[in-house]
């Protein structure tokens, strides 16, 4: 009896599995465990960083949202005073190669010198998959993730969605908002937001 | 001292139309991918009658600008009406759009020509002949990359007087305009945890449609629409949006069933 439905049931999760990819970021529930390469080759876990907030932002340094961010020297602020508190800010790069914004490891890391920008690692992701597990649309697109491993905030960098520089200063920063009331030990009172920018340049 | 006020008219001449051409030049970049022209349907505003004007956008292959729902990434162009005193610029029109991009990350817009189009209308007991109008159009317009572009531009008659190039763009644009549901057709959807079945009933002759939501953040825009027919109407199963925290009352968007025929649905929504 239980045999005959254990074949079915096997082929139905199967299934279940390819169709709905089971750990899709969702805020309020665990962040989705990951491995990534850095810049420089190292290997980063997201569960290496329990018991520290984690901000995860996709970047493109040839998306005009992206650059109104690094150009007003916005993001390059986030990342030091937020680093500086112990937060671990991994910017993730998923341009797959032949797409606009793929770059190498020592690039990007001429890159992050020239601009002055201050993550903890640039995590370099050419085949999407951190990308997709996140479901990250956009650049900039970003996800907090709490000590205890629980996403705690998605979606966008600010409440303006344009490219002027001159927005930066005036609009609301959800990243700061929801990282001053989470290590403050207060609910995030803006959890989820539209991100705004261009698409992710995944493979096709 | 008088030698001086010569040479320097002399010399401020020249320099004058480099700064002009510099001016013009920087206000649409050749490196732009689109080209934009303010242009109107008719040569009058004529009292009670609103004037039809328009952002005509023509766009190079393969780059496209965005739908008023960009959808997952993007922005909509905005425009600011520089208008004389009487009048007041109404909402733009906007064509149906087209479904851009494949994979997680889709977006909605318009490739090659589009003209976004909007009434304007006049308090003036007279007819005016083209008054003066200008917009500042803010946009940003993609292929793999996005540049984002500003242009000011001032209505001026069209080439050659040719005004009838101009009244077809404004009437083919209307044909690409979505229309209202069809009187007999009703629209309404339920909601559950994961999606929406939008629902229009009063038609058994649709064979496939689509639908584009009005409003960010409701619907999963990458998620396949599944459709079924049946002897009331059809059904679209649209996935909920990530980002849909709190629940929504009215699904409002619109069902594109084939070329010309797109309709406005506001479905209130059902919960279980």
């Amino acid at each position: 009896m239980t045999k005959r439905f254990l074949a079915p049931t096997l082929v139905l999760l199967a299934v279940l599995w390819q169709v709905s990819p089971a750990w899709a970021a969702r805020v309020g529930e665990a962040a989705p465990e990951f491995t990534a390469t850095d810049t420089n080759g190292k290997l980063h876990k997201l569960s290496d960083y329990k018991g520290k907030f984690v901000v995860l932002e996709w970047s493109n340094r040839g998306c005009p949202y992206t650059q109104k961010q690094y150009n007003s020297g916005n993001m390059q602020k986030l990342q030091k005073e937020w680093t500086a508190r112990g937060v671990i800010w991994l910017t993730v790069i998923s341009s797959a190669p032949g797409k606009q914004g793929y770059i190498t490891g020592p690039e990007e890391n001429a890159y992050v010198k020239q601009v002055n920008a201050a993550p903890t690692a640039v995590l370099l992701d050419p085949t999407g998959a951190l990308g997709h597990l996140y479901d990250a649309k956009t650049t900039p697109d970003i996800f907090i993730i709490n000590p205890q491993g629980t996403l705690i905030y998605s979606g966008a960098i600010d409440d303006t969605p344009t490219t002027d520089v001159a927005d930066v200063s005036k609009a609301k920063n959800y990243v700061s908002a929801a990282l001053d009331e989470a290590t403050a030990g207060k609910p995030v009172a803006v959890p989820t937001s539209r991100p705004y920018g261009c698409s992710v340049k995944y493979a096709d | 001292m008088k030698m001086d006020l010569v040479l320097g008219r002399k010399v401020a001449l020249p320099w004058l139309m480099l700064m002009v051409a510099v001016l013009l030049s920087a206000q649409q970049p050749a490196q732009s991918h689109a080209r934009i022209e303010l242009i109107a349907e008719q040569n009058t505003a004529s009292p009670g009658k609103p004037l039809w004007v328009g952002l005509l956008f023509q766009l190079d292959p393969g780059w496209h600008i965005y739908w008023q729902n960009p959808g997952d990434s993007g922005e909509p162009p905005k425009v600011q009406w520089r208008l004389p005193q009487g009048f007041t610029a109404g909402a733009i029109l906007w064509p149906v759009p087209i479904r851009l991009g494949s994979g997680t990350v889709v977006d909605y817009g318009y490739e090659e020509q589009v003209l976004l189009m909007a009434p304007l209308t006049s308090t003036s007991q007279r007819a005016t002949s083209l008054p003066g109008i200008s917009a500042d159009v803010k946009y940003i317009v993609c292929r793999e990359m996005c540049i984002p572009g500003k242009a000011h531009l001032t209505l001026t008659p069209p080439a050659g007087g040719n005004w009838s190039r101009w009244r077809a763009l404004f009437e083919q644009t209307r044909q690409q305009l979505p229309k209202p549901l069809l009187p007999g057709w009703k629209a309404s959807a339920q909601s559950d945890k994961t999606n929406f079945v939008l629902s229009v009933k009063g038609t058994s002759q649709i064979r496939s449609a689509s639908f584009f939501p009005l409003v960010p953040d409701q619907i999963d825009n990458s998620s396949r629409q599944t459709f079924a027919s049946n002897r009331a109407g059809f059904q679209l199963i649209l996935k909920k949006s990530e980002q849909l925290i709190k629940p929504i009352s009215t699904l409002n968007g619109l069902i594109v069933i084939g070329p010309g025929r797109a309709y406005e649905v506001a479905a209130p929504v059902i919960s279980h």
